[in-house]
């Protein structure tokens, strides 16, 4: 009974291979966010997924669907991994910037996950399998599936057919075109 | 009170029992159609199947701590946050795996055809003439021009979509519009030929109504909208289910009784009349007893559930289950070898997208030992393949670079995939704890199926051949995968009830029925003698209609 593949994109593939289907999640602690977290994991997304002609990873609300799966859906040392990130993207920008990250402009935050994303991209190919993530692949790739199943994102970034009544094998594609998305 | 007598009993509103009773029904017979689970309700009881994903808690995620007391079900591909309420929760309905079987259940009516995966391809006749040619099961007692008019009569009533391809080891059947094959799957189909010419490929045959047939309309059904959520159960009943086509058709024949919270206990065998009278019932609820009687019995619990019913049909004639005088019931129990899959990608045809999401693949039936034995390994398999483009051209950097990349259709993917035949084996078999009963106080099943070494040939031949066709194609990154996965999450279980000619070897004739009590018919998974490479589902509906039409005649003339 296995799935026929279906037609729809794949959004990241094997890039999210935290989340739900880990059978160990959400038996440790349940970890708490402050008001003041989820509006700076806000800001992480805005940063990482900005408003443009779009909306943002703010306007989709992403830092408190990031606590809601972190919450649910991480095991404890997922949990611990992401709330240890939360004060080292913290030091990296005092160290870089000299501040705290929500005191600094849009532009030095920017400067400071462009680094920050190449030290992941480095760490995690050279990690061996059984070690945890590198912290800002939690925040990156939860940015990304946050925005893309929320209402803001998944309609105002993406050419949302929930219904698309029929399937077309080759339809005309120019860079530049919103992708479609479907309902899961 | 309630009546408790009808001329047909069938166990299970799944997707064969669903068939038997709408023919059944539709010859005129009084039938009491059983479920043990709760009534799911075309469209009123599909919650969530119009739910945008931010709808979802966890945006369509299962929270881990049902998959943490459900580490079975929790493997399956369809479960999920959306879906959940139609799988069976391991903690609910324990059993015992000798070996790891990993039995995935759907208790409600409609059963698993609510999420099963469509794909409807015909048997052969090298797949019912195999086990007599190269000897590795017992011949089976049907061919393929006894079924071919009742694949016909399903496929016309279910819907099913398909190009007529005329190849000799996947026949044609009655077809609404195919779907299309996208830019580059066509390209593959092309090479693959190219390079071997024994090895067509087709679009998939599936269960859904491109341009409803007025025998579709008549059963309230509406054409595919290619949405892809199938598993949460389809308000426009775009797909075949028993809960959109055959349950309300029966029902509106007027003969149908459909009872559900109800577990089958046994099958009462009496010894004066040499068959069956009823069945046992215990209530879901309650747990109170009720027997129902009828002359004609079709036993569509799904494989291992049927195969648990009948071994625990006990009587002092059958004191090993029903029918089992040869001690042959519960073994033989086989399934699909799902184990090989490999990815890749293709560079190129960046000006086309799809539109849509198509509920079918690309299909390649079976190429080896198809017209003789000539490998080193028995049978075959089939191969499933797609091409989508993913989302998002790349994941790296930040900002609106990675924002631009990430709502932009990226690189095409392939991925592919084996459906393995299996060889039926007395030791791969089921049968009953002697120790521990569930809470209805049926004994627990024990699973002991296992792979051989003729399913690791396979995975091995599927990944060479695959991984050969998909390079000579022009893809790149190509990536054979060996899952490992247990036995049973292809969720194609079959045998154990096994079809044949001789008693001595097989428990059901030709038209299904006990080889020993003529009005016991069993017409689901269970009742296959061999597996084939094709997905079953089809040919269980197909065997269940032919069945039950014979069952009716027979009925009619007195005989049961």
């Amino acid at each position: 009974m296995v799935a026929a593949a279906t037609g729809g994109v794949v959004i990241g593939g094997e890039f999210f291979l935290a989340g739900c289907k880990n059978p160990d999640a959400g038996v440790g602690v349940s970890s708490t966010f402050t008001e003041a977290d989820i509006a700076f994991l806000d800001e992480v997304a805005e940063t990482i997924f900005p408003k443009t002609s779009t909306p943002g990873a703010k306007d989709a609300k992403v830092g408190q669907y990031m606590t809601v799966m972190v919450n649910d859906c991480y095991d404890q040392k997922q949990q611990e991994a992401f709330h240890a990130g939360m004060g080292s993207l913290n030091e990296a920008c005092k160290k870089m910037h000299g501040h705290d990250f929500m005191k600094a402009e849009p532009a030095h935050r920017k400067e400071l996950l462009v680094s920050l994303d190449k030290e992941r991209a480095e760490y995690q190919k050279t990690k061996k399998k059984e070690d945890p993530n590198h912290y800002f692949q939690y925040f990156k790739q939860l940015t990304i599936m946050g925005y893309f199943t929320s209402k803001e994102g998944r309609e105002g970034a993406t050419n949302y057919q929930p219904v698309p009544g029929k399937y077309v094998g080759d339809v005309p594609y120019k860079k530049g075109d919103k992708v479609l998305t479907g309902l899961s | 009170m309630a009546e408790t007598t009808f001329d047909a009993i069938v166990i299970g509103s799944g997707i064969s029992g669903g068939w038997a009773a709408k023919e059944l029904c539709d010859k005129g017979l009084k039938v009491l159609l059983l479920e043990r689970g709760r009534d799911v309700v075309h469209r009123k009881d599909y919650p969530t199947a119009t739910k945008d994903p931010w709808q979802l808690a966890h945006r369509g995620e299962m929270p881990p701590s049902v998959l943490k007391e459900n580490p079975i079900v929790a493997k399956c591909y369809a479960f999920g946050e959306a879906t959940e309420h139609f799988f069976v929760k391991d903690k609910e309905h324990p059993y015992i795996q000798e070996k790891p079987f990993d039995w995935i259940r759907a208790y409600q009516v409609g059963g698993k055809s609510l999420l099963w995966a469509r794909q409807v391809q015909r048997w052969s006749k090298f797949e019912f003439d195999a086990p007599a040619r190269d000897g590795f099961a017992t011949p089976w007692p049907v061919t393929y021009d006894d079924m071919a008019p009742w694949y016909s009569h399903v496929e016309k009533f279910a819907g099913i979509s398909g190009n007529k391809d005329g190849l000799e080891n996947l026949p044609d059947g009655e077809f609404l519009p195919p779907w299309e094959m996208n830019v580059l799957e066509k390209h593959l189909v092309e090479q693959i030929k190219t390079n071997y010419p024994d090895r067509p490929a087709i679009i998939g045959r599936c269960a859904h109504l491109t341009k409803p047939a007025e025998i579709h309309i008549q059963q309230g059904r509406e054409q595919c909208q290619a949405r892809s959520l199938c598993e949460r159960g389809c308000p426009f009943g775009g797909y075949f289910s028993s809960n959109a086509s055959t349950i309300p058709w029966a029902q509106k024949s007027g003969n149908l009784t459909l009872k559900t919270d109800s577990v089958v206990h046994s099958i009462i065998f009496d010894e004066k009349q040499k068959k069956a009278t009823g069945v046992k019932v215990i209530d879901a609820k309650t747990k109170q007893p009720t027997e129902y009687s009828a002359r004609i019995i079709f036993v569509n619990a799904a494989c291992i559930n049927t195969n648990l019913i009948l071994l625990n049909s006990k009587s002092d004639r059958f004191a090993n289950g029903l029918g089992n005088d040869n001690g042959l019931l519960g073994k033989y129990i086989c399934f699909h070898n799902y184990r090989g899959s490999i990815t890749a990608s293709y560079d190129g045809f960046s000006d086309f997208v799809t539109y849509g999401r198509r509920p079918t693949m690309i299909i390649m039936p079976s190429f080896r030992n198809v017209r003789k034995q000539e490998m080193p390994f028995k049978r075959g398999y089939l191969i499933a393949f797609t091409a989508n483009r993913y989302q998002g051209t790349s994941y790296d950097g930040i900002g609106t670079e990675l924002k631009d990349s990430m709502t932009q259709a990226g690189a095409w993917g392939i991925y592919m995939m084996m459906q393995g035949e299996t060889i039926p084996k007395e030791k791969n078999h089921v049968r009953l704890s002697t120790e521990q009963k569930d809470q209805w106080g049926v004994p627990q099943l024990i699973t002991s199926v296992d792979y051989d070494e003729n399913d690791e040939l396979l995975v091995k031949d599927f990944h060479e051949q695959g991984v050969d066709m998909l390079t000579k194609a022009g893809c790149k990154n190509i990536y054979p995968r060996d899952s490992k996965q247990a036995p049973g999450l292809d969720i194609h279980e079959m045998g154990g009830v096994r079809m044949g000619k001789d008693p001595k070897t097989s428990m059901l004739n030709k038209w299904n029925q006990f080889h020993n009590v003529a009005n016991v018919f069993v017409t689901d998974g269970a009742c296959m003698t061999s597996t084939g490479t094709q997905n079953p589902s089809l040919t269980f509906m197909a065997i269940t209609a032919r069945a039950a039409n014979y069952a009716a005649d027979e009925f009619k003339k007195g005989h049961l």
